[in-house]
């Protein structure tokens, strides 16, 4: 090893005190997160503080759910029901249902609706929502609206928020998820996450807690269904297929029984607007009340009915045709999943309509199993998202281990087996941090991204977490293409790791619980075998280094011979063959897996002496080439802009920690 | 009477008395006279090993190496101790500027600017 041979060398530079650096936590507020439910109807907020059981937040009129219904009519930006009220009249200038515009371009939007959509000015794919007045608005700052309300209903309550976990729907993509993020944003709160909608109903039952299962979610919501299935592994759900119709709702339940009664009433034709309202009212009633009852009378004087007896069967006869597409769509997001019914350890149902009985035995017997209906599933969802804000706040839960900070360093593998921590150990949690990663060789089109625990420098005596890969990398000379990776640790342990490529913006990534089924005495263990091994890590970690080092420069020199070598007058043959010997004399080093590094390190200055002539020649004849005709200054110029150009296309590139 | 010991050298490093004062100096004006100054090495992978030079607010560990100078103390992690033995930290005023600077005998090669280094 290097240092067994002391060799003083002035390395020059002059260092300053630094403030400690990534250790600085984000100042936690625990009992201050917020669970929002961000519904295509309605939304909803929920709180959980301090590991209490989880209740919605009502507005002054005592109702928990707000239509996620906006308007802009006049100058007031109103929200809720409020708004719904102005709908009919102004139908242009309220916005209802407006997830499904979410993160989407004006060529996605393909489903009526009474909208203006204007294109964003630059083109691109977004849009806006023109409301009249000269006002335009974009789904985003819609959303933010909603989102704002229910912020405020929950400031009401509890005084200021710290943060929210906003669910969406399982498929929701990178542009939907990050257009939520925004408009949490908008509304002035910290997204400590975004939730899937089942993985929510699934932590409100509580089900993360047996560390390993696999789940389905049944969500038969006012205006879409939703079925998933989950994967509990290792304490991190994980959503396996997600399957559903976004044309069928809870509402056809009460459309289908509004239309019976219409014709039942002695009316042909169809009903007014105001009759179609009473009717549905009354539907809908009608329906609550046969999840209890076998029968109920039902009235509604606009439409001379009187007293009309609607029987449990005959509800079910109407709806049976929509309940039977929901379980076909079940059984082939059970195929998608590649799971069996018997596979499954729980089922759970969301959304109001799933009370009605003919639901319920449909999915017990489709999956076999009673489906969990305990929690109002018209809240199960929020209720969730409010548990994981309140751990995200930092509140210590029943069956939840906060950790102050990260017991063992988190990293990936780099060339050459290595590992490059990107937290360290004992940094305070949550905490998030990036670095910049390059290409080995202009062939690499893929990048592995190994994600590995522990203090040892060779990845293969690591805790090894997660794998995966990035593709689609550019191909670009060695060292120019850039891959961010970064790490972010929330409060509950759960660690998300994100490759993204800077030039074309591709991305990966994966979430982890670095700690579970990690004990006290493995994270000892751990630390004490880094120290034990300390001094061999370090001579494997210089080897691997020095062999990443002789690996690089062989490859550039193979490359220049590739392009260059064969041009007359750019490498005589007594220096050719001087160089091709060196290259021998590396592979064979480098074949050989135990090579001390000080030996590949001189063959690595060997190969750039022989080789340096050559790569002279070539470059001056690139510059040549390059310079012809142009004046210094042109030349100057043009390299000013494309070193420019080439540093704001990579980013940012040192590592660094960024505020959680 | 037992058999001798075979005393292993301690780990040194020292630290100048010019280094010494600045650190107090330092402490001072951010307003933590007594916290500790952690000194380290840090990475490797692409970027390469360097330096870890900061203020400390906690407790040294148990398993740090704890360097007193001057009523400055100097705390070290038992790992980058390996890499540091015998490092001189010294205070320099000159036309590069002012700032602290480590000679280091464990250091084969470094970048030009010094902060990556190479054992």
């Amino acid at each position: 090893m290097s240092t067994q041979e002391p060799m003083i060398a002035d390395t020059g530079a002059l260092f300053q005190i630094a403030e400690p650096t990534g250790r600085q936590a984000t100042p936690r507020a625990p009992g201050r997160g917020i669970g929002i439910d961000l519904g295509t109807t309605n939304s909803l907020v929920a709180v959980a503080p301090h590991g209490e059981a989880p209740r919605a937040l009502r507005d002054a009129s005592g109702r928990a759910l707000l239509p996620s219904v906006v308007s802009y009519v006049g100058d007031d930006v109103v929200v809720g029901y409020e708004a719904m009220a102005a709908q009919e009249e102004h139908s242009c200038a309220v916005i209802s249902s407006v997830k499904r515009f979410m993160g989407r371009g004006i060529a996605d939007v393909t489903w009526p609706h009474p909208y203006r959509l204007v294109s964003a000015s630059g083109g691109g794919e977004l849009f806006r929502v023109d409301v009249g007045g000269g006002r335009l608005v974009t789904p985003v700052e819609v959303s933010a609206a909603v989102l704002r309300a229910l912020r405020e209903r929950a400031e009401a309550v509890m005084g200021p928020v710290d943060g929210a976990v906003i669910t969406v729907p399982a498929y929701f993509d990178d542009a939907q998820r990050q257009a939520t993020r925004d408009a949490g944003k908008i509304a002035g709160l910290k997204v400590y996450r975004l939730l899937a909608e089942p993985t929510a109903a699934a932590l409100a039952y509580g089900l993360d807690r047996g560390g390993r299962g696999l789940f389905a979610v049944y969500d038969l919501g006012g205006g879409t269904f939703d079925v998933s299935v989950l994967r509990l592994h290792d304490g991190v759900f994980q959503v396996l297929a997600t399957g559903g119709d976004s044309a069928l709702g809870g509402d056809d339940l009460d459309r289908a029984l509004a239309a019976y009664l219409f014709t039942a009433g002695g009316h042909e034709g169809a009903p007014s607007r105001h009759q179609q309202e009473l009717l549905r009212i009354a539907a809908r009633a009608a329906k609550e009340a046969l999840s209890e009852r076998e029968s109920v009378r039902v009235s509604v004087a606009a439409c001379g009915i009187e007293g009309f007896e609607v029987r449990r069967e005959t509800f079910e006869g109407l709806i049976d045709g929509l309940i039977e597409r929901t379980i076909r769509a079940c059984r082939a997001t059970l195929r998608d999943a590649g799971v069996q019914p018997r596979e499954l350890d729980g089922v759970v149902l969301v959304g109001g309509s799933t009370r009605t009985p003919l639901v319920r035995a449909a999915v017990a017997r489709t999956f076999g199993k009673h489906p969990l209906a305990d929690i109002d599933p018209d809240k199960v969802v929020a209720y969730g998202a409010a548990i994981q804000a309140d751990v995200l706040s930092g509140s210590a839960r029943e069956g939840v281990t906060l950790l102050d900070v990260a017991p063992l360093s988190l990293g990936i593998e780099t060339m050459g087996g290595m590992v490059e921590k990107i937290i360290p150990r004992n940094a305070a949690i949550p905490i998030a941090a990036r670095q910049v990663f390059t290409n080995y060789s202009e062939q690499q089109t893929g990048m592995q991204i190994h994600v590995v625990q522990g203090e040892r420098e060779m990845a293969g005596e690591c805790r090894s977490l997660a794998r995966f890969e990035l593709r689609g990398i550019p191909r670009l000379p060695p060292s120019m293409a850039r891959v961010e990776v970064s790490f972010q640790l929330d409060a509950d342990a759960l660690l998300t790791v994100t490759a993204r490529e800077l030039m074309t913006g591709v991305r990966q990534s994966v979430e982890v619980k670095p700690t579970y089924g990690l004990n006290d005495e493995e994270i000892d263990r751990m630390v004490i075998e880094s120290l034990d091994h300390a001094s061999e890590d370090f001579a494997a970690r210089s080897r691997a280094e020095a062999r990443v080092e002789l690996g690089r420069v062989v490859l550039a020199v193979r490359a220049a011979l590739a392009e260059v070598g064969g041009l007359p007058g750019v490498l005589p043959a007594a220096e050719r063959s001087a160089v091709e010997m060196q290259l021998t004399l590396a592979d064979e080093a480098m074949a050989e897996p135990q090579s001390a590094a000080d030996m590949l390190t001189l063959l690595r200055n060997q190969l750039e002496r022989a080789s340096e002539p050559f790569a002279r020649r070539r470059m001056e004849r690139a510059l040549r080439a390059g310079m012809e005709g142009k004046s210094l200054h042109e030349i100057e110029q043009a390299l000013a802009v494309e070193e420019a150009a080439l540093d704001e296309r990579r980013g940012a590139h040192s590592a660094e920690t960024i505020e959680g | 009477m037992s058999a001798a010991m075979n005393l292993q050298p301690m780990p040194a490093i020292t630290v100048t008395s010019r280094a010494a004062k600045v650190m107090r100096d330092q402490l001072a004006r951010r307003g933590t006279p007594s916290a500790k100054i952690r000194f380290g090495i840090r990475g490797g992978g692409c970027t390469g090993y360097s330096y870890l030079f900061e203020f400390e607010d906690r407790e040294a560990r148990a398993s740090d190496h704890v360097i007193v100078k001057d009523g400055v103390t100097v705390i070290v992690d038992p790992k980058s101790m390996l890499m540091l033995d015998g490092t001189e930290i010294d205070f320099e005023t000159g036309i590069r500027g002012h700032g602290f600077r480590f000679q280091n005998p464990n250091i084969k090669d470094s970048c030009g600017c010094g902060e990556s280094i190479t054992f």
